[in-house]
């Protein structure tokens, strides 16, 4: 067979397609679409033992004995675990680990890990399960912030007086001048149910253990790999090196994953104890009892406006029900607080903020952390405001724009700000001139339209780890066969950071996009990454990797220049190839260049990094860092819906977003993230809440808890706007969590001019729209009486 | 994951063969499309020593026109009776009922005879073994008393199938197969109100098939409240039929879903007979549909929402009849 023929002309203008700007599917779509990805749970696990946890039936109570005798009597079971296996508290942010795997001393939700059991099939694992016999001495239990909050509570946690997790107190600006100088001020208060992520893939992880070696290998569903090492190595008691941690494909986070959970910790636990492989299979259930979800949320907030719409102070109470442990929980409290700001030019905040703990299951992180319910709260009441100046949604928000660069009250930097941009868009698009106020009642139909704006932060400029390494490194490899394998940690969860990353190494190499292949997530081989949070892996990832696609053209151009006996300036680049510039006849291939960089040292690795700098990591003040960011998104979207009156359901006819993203890598994907962060709001809005019944979820299951299905999805056009952000990469920004905070307000304000009043509480489901409606029927039945 | 319980299973090749299997083996439950009865299994809601899997008897696969009557086996997909044309043109309660069901994926498998016996619905007894465990189970499995109604001697959970109202409106009449052979009743008298015996068969009879009869004179529509688009029971669920000759209203019926622990068909619906329909007889409708509903609180959906959507579906779907027989 020939060689293949490498004297292909190039020219300059040869560019991949599959470079930065490309509108392009997925690299790994092809494998999720026909089947062939490998989740967790599809991954051969021959000879594994099955893994099955017991999880307590009481929501607080101390725990005095967890008898397992009877369990390990059951033929089959190879390893009973309880909380006396694991003395090492965990939790993802390092001052605040306050977690056991498996219960210890107390038990504080009802679903907490009180032991576990491998055996050698399910039945086997359940009979176990159902010997373990628990002596408890129930206490009080808290199943609302504002019990929990009395003065005589029993603590959850004894360190944390009246069990307040964290308390904010912040002011920035004078908020007392600012509410002397305005016209109106106006204080509403607003609630937000507890929401879920319901990520597609359900909870999963294989563990195996080494006992010549003392190894341990851990596949699991995580968005943090790197953090899940560390808190398996910490609660193990085993070094870091003797673990490898893999993730293989994952359906889906939505921050559900972004901290460690018990379940690793768990199945690692079992492994070593069993001296085998472990596998832990979850059900629906049990990820709504992990939960980690949005809080139970209530807001005062208060605002000064002065008469032509600007403002002048505001001033936030907020209170979140975190659940029974930290978590996440108080950088969700201080995000609240934090991104009142960077959104619109507010000169005067004022801010207290309390997590509360409960006994429930554990909230965290979920797509738009923290502030999605304050923004909700916020919009709304601006709206509101608006209304009674006589001023238009749109109008007032424009009156009320920041000038980039600048710097806010609370030390955020803004970079870039296309949100003028995106409110033109949407004024435009939804025909908000003609048709606002104007689309009237069809029979038992009210119409209304609604919009709102919205943001959120491209990465927490400080990692929550402190290291001294890099915010983000890449490794890119080349060897003999030309091909470049790109090294990367960076969790792809179906957000597309795996295509993200591709892209700008082809961008920036000019290369073949079959050239490269890309490896993530195992901690064998790929570098180290924090992990898919807080929308960091698009800038900061990609700065890496084009940190690291250009440094390894630095060799290749050297590489090149010795082939074609010139200096390395006299090189022009082709990307499959380079050329003298001056002779662009005499050009040598990506293979021989390939060669020529391998003689004398070998196989190369080339490192790209990005750290965030100092500058931009936030405020002096406590907590400061949380919400600093290098390059804040931000969108406005307009909602046409249909109210069926009589049945109280609300229709969403259409949706209009734009999203400022700084520049869109893949606008394919951008305006999927978009759309997903819709669906995801929509569901917020509408229909999805936990329900807790002294404390026993009752919506642990897809039927009761109202995820939105494909048919109750709107058309959602989305237009994005790029203003070139300074530092990201090619100008890029976040694209995916900002959208989803504006809907509920644009709901709110849609509905309300369909049915005349306006929801502060969420979600807005049709059982409240009718109970409403009844209530205006019966005063206009009342008022026809009394005429 | 739940497991499925190990059980044996069975597929007759015919009906008969079906109830001689179960009388062999009373532990023994009939299968179709399996979508209500493998997540109650994998939940520990049902235990069978045998699944017969009715999958192999064509007989109950059929739909035929016979005369005036259609025969529709019970093991006829939804999917197929949502895309039949005759059930299209001239059954259309029965159409949108089928379509109305849960996704796609289910109605290809999910059969009539499934849909019509559908377990009865709660949120206390909807849920996994460990859950209702941890909650002392409730009477309708493993436990005593109710947890929708603390103080009840009966079980309160509801049925919830769509196509069982639609049938009823137009006076479906059920074929039943027992070891004594073949029985004939109205579909209504399949049931009664409930929620642990839902069902008025005898052990082992097996529903073979409908028949209902296709008078051009009655028009009908089926429409139901849920949560979301698709996938969702009804929150309440109302079909109607109506027959108006020379402008007057000559025949009504009007039966409802997911409202008590049977299908009920609304009572006193003659008043208004014998004349155009009006406001007056729009609040008659209600009133009477008001008094034959039995929501509890076995959603998580307030009992009053769907006791109050389920009057407004009576009189919209009268009125939207009543419009377009002109």
């Amino acid at each position: 067979m020939n060689a293949p023929d490498r004297k292909v002309k190039l020219t300059p203008t040869t560019k991949s397609d599959r470079g930065v700007g490309a509108r392009m599917p997925l690299v790994d779509g092809i494998e999720k679409v026909t089947g062939t990805a490998r989740y967790t749970a599809d991954l051969p696990a021959n000879g594994a033992l099955v893994g099955k946890i017991l999880r307590s039936t009481y929501a607080h109570a101390e725990l005095l004995e967890v008898d397992i005798s009877e369990a390990l009597k059951v033929p089959g079971v190879r390893a009973v675990v309880t909380g006396s296996d694991c003395d090492v508290p965990y939790g993802v942010i390092p001052i605040a680990q306050n977690e056991f795997p498996l219960a210890r001393g107390r038990i504080r939700y009802i679903g907490e890990p009180v032991a576990a059991v491998a055996a050698v099939d399910e039945a086997t694992a359940n009979l176990a399960l159902s010997r373990i016999r628990l002596r408890v001495r129930e206490l009080p239990a808290y199943f609302k912030a504002t019990d929990a909050r009395v003065a005589d509570a029993v603590l959850l946690h004894e360190n944390k007086a009246g069990n307040i997790e964290r308390a904010v107190h912040n002011e920035f600006g004078d908020t007392a001048a600012g509410f002397a100088a305005a016209d109106l001020i106006r204080e509403e208060s607003y609630e937000c149910a507890e929401v879920h992520h319901a990520m597609m893939e359900p909870n999963a992880a294989i563990a195996s253990y080494d006992p010549e070696r003392g190894h341990l290998t851990l596949w699991s569903v995580t968005q943090v790999p790197y953090y899940v090492h560390l808190t398996v190595a910490q609660c193990l008691k085993m070094e870091a090196a003797h673990i490898r941690v893999i993730k293989p494909f994952v359906g889906g986070g939505f921050g559900h994953r972004v901290e460690p959970l018990n379940f690793e910790v768990i199945v690692s636990l079992l492994a070593r104890a069993a001296r085998g492989t472990v596998r832990l299979l979850m059900t629906r259930e049990e990820a709504f009892l992990t939960h980690r979800g949005r809080p139970e949320t209530q807001i005062r907030i208060k605002l000064g406006l002065k008469r032509d719409g600007r403002m002048t102070a505001c001033e936030a109470e907020v209170v979140q029900r975190g659940g029974a442990y930290g978590g996440y929980g108080l950088v969700t409290i201080l995000y609240s607080g934090a991104l009142l700001n960077g959104l619109y030019d507010l000169p005067a905040v004022k801010y207290d903020g309390y997590r509360v703990y409960s006994n429930t299951p554990p909230c965290g992180a979920m797509r738009g952390h923290g502030t999605v319910n304050i923004r909700f709260a916020f919009e709304s009441l601006l709206d509101t405001m608006a209304a009674e100046l006589g001023i238009d949604p749109i109008a007032i928000r424009r009156k009320n724009l920041l000038q980039a660069p600048t710097e806010t009250i609370n030390g955020l930097k803004v970079m870039s700000y296309g949100l003028g941009d995106c409110l033109d868009w949407v004024e435009r698009a939804s025909g908000w001139k003609e048709r606002k106020g104007k689309l009237g009642r069809q029979g038992n139909i009210g119409k209304g339209l609604g919009m709102a704006c919205s943001h959120f932060v491209s990465g927490s400029a400080k990692p929550v780890h402190f290291t001294g390494q890099p915010h983000a490194t890449i490794a890119l490899r080349l060897d003999f066969d030309g091909g470049i394998t790109i090294l990367t940690g960076a969790a792809d969860i179906g957000q597309g950071s795996s295509t993200i990353i591709t892209q700008i190494v082809t961008e920036v190499l000019g290369v073949d996009h079959r050239r490269l292949r890309l490896i993530a997530n195992d901690s064998a081989i790929t570098p180290k990454d924090n992990g898919s949070y807080s929308s960091r892996v698009t800038f900061m990832v990609g700065n890496a990797a084009a940190d690291a696609a250009q440094n390894l053209k630095t060799l290749l151009v050297a590489a090149a220049a010795r082939r074609l006996k010139v200096t390395e300036a006299e090189v022009e680049w082709y990307g499959e190839g380079a050329a003298i510039a001056a002779d662009p006849d005499q050009q040598v291939a990506f293979e021989d260049i390939a060669e020529e960089a391998l003689v004398g040292v070998g196989m190369l690795t080339v490192n790209g990094t990005f750290t965030c700098p100092i500058e931009f990591q936030g405020g002096k003040q406590r907590g400061g860092a949380v919400g600093s960011t290098m390059g804040f998104s931000y969108a406005a979207q307009a909602i046409e819906v249909s109210v069926d009156l009589d049945l109280g359901k609300i229709a969403i006819d259409k949706v209009w977003c734009a999203i400022d993203c700084g520049f869109a890598i893949n606008p394919m994907s951008v305006e999927g993230q978009v759309q997903g962060a819709i669906w995801m709001g929509m569901g917020q809005a509408m229909s999805e809440e936990t329900v807790y019944e002294n404390g026993r979820h009752k919506a642990v299951n897809f039927m009761d808890y109202g995820v939105p299905t494909i048919i109750d999805s709107p058309d959602i056009e989305v237009h994005i706007v790029e203003s070139m952000d300074p530092n990201g990469p090619f100008g890029a920004k976040e694209a995916s969590e900002g959208p989803l905070s504006g809907f509920m307000s644009a709901l709110a304000a849609a509905v309300e001019e369909a049915t005349g009043h306006r929801f502060r509480m969420l979600p807005i489901t049709p059982e409240k729209i009718f109970a409403v409606r009844q209530e205006q029927l019966a005063a206009a039945a009342n008022e026809v009486t009394s005429q | 994951m739940n497991a499925l319980p190990e059980f044996h299973y069975l597929r007759p090749a015919t009906a008969a063969d079906a109830v001689r299997m179960h009388a062999a083996s009373p532990a023994s439950h009939y299968i179709a499309g399996g979508t209500d009865l493998m997540p109650n299994l994998r939940r520990g809601l049902v235990t069978i020593g045998a699944a017969i899997d009715l999958g192999g008897v064509k007989e109950l696969g059929e739909i035929v026109e016979q005369g005036n009557t259609l025969r529709i086996g019970s093991g006829v997909s939804l999917a197929q009776i949502a895309a039949h044309p005759v059930v299209q043109a001239r059954l259309p309660a029965v159409a949108q009922a089928a379509l109305g069901v849960a996704g796609p994926t289910h109605r290809a498998a999910a059969t009539l005879g499934g849909n019509l016996c559908l377990d009865t619905r709660c949120n206390y007894y909807n849920q996994s073994e460990a859950w209702r465990a941890g909650n002392n189970y409730c009477m309708k499995r493993d436990g005593e008393g109710c947890r929708v109604a603390k103080k009840s001697k009966r079980c309160y959970a509801a049925f919830s199938g769509d196509v069982a109202p639609a049938l009823i409106a137009l006076g479906a009449e059920v074929e039943i197969l027992g070891t004594e052979g073949v029985r004939r009743q109205p579909l209504l008298e399949l049931y009664r109100d409930d929620g642990m015996k839902w069902l008025t068969l005898a052990p082992g009879e097996l529903l073979v098939a409908v028949q209902v009869s296709l008078d051009d004179a009655w028009v009908s529509a089926y429409e139901k409240v849920r949560m979301r688009g698709a996938i969702d029971f009804p929150l309440a669920g109302v079909a109607v039929a109506l027959r108006r000759e020379k402008g007057v209203l000559t025949g009504l019926r009007i039966a409802c879903t997911g409202v008590a622990s049977q299908p009920i068909a609304i009572d006193g619906l003659d008043a208004v007979l014998g004349r155009p329909l009006d406001a007056a007889a729009l609040a008659t409708i209600s009133e009477q549909a008001d008094l034959a509903n039995r929501s509890m609180k076995t959603t998580l959906v307030d009992a009053l929402y769907r006791r109050g959507v389920s009057l407004v579906l009576a009189k919209r779907l009268t009125q939207r009849l009543w419009d377009a027989a002109v």
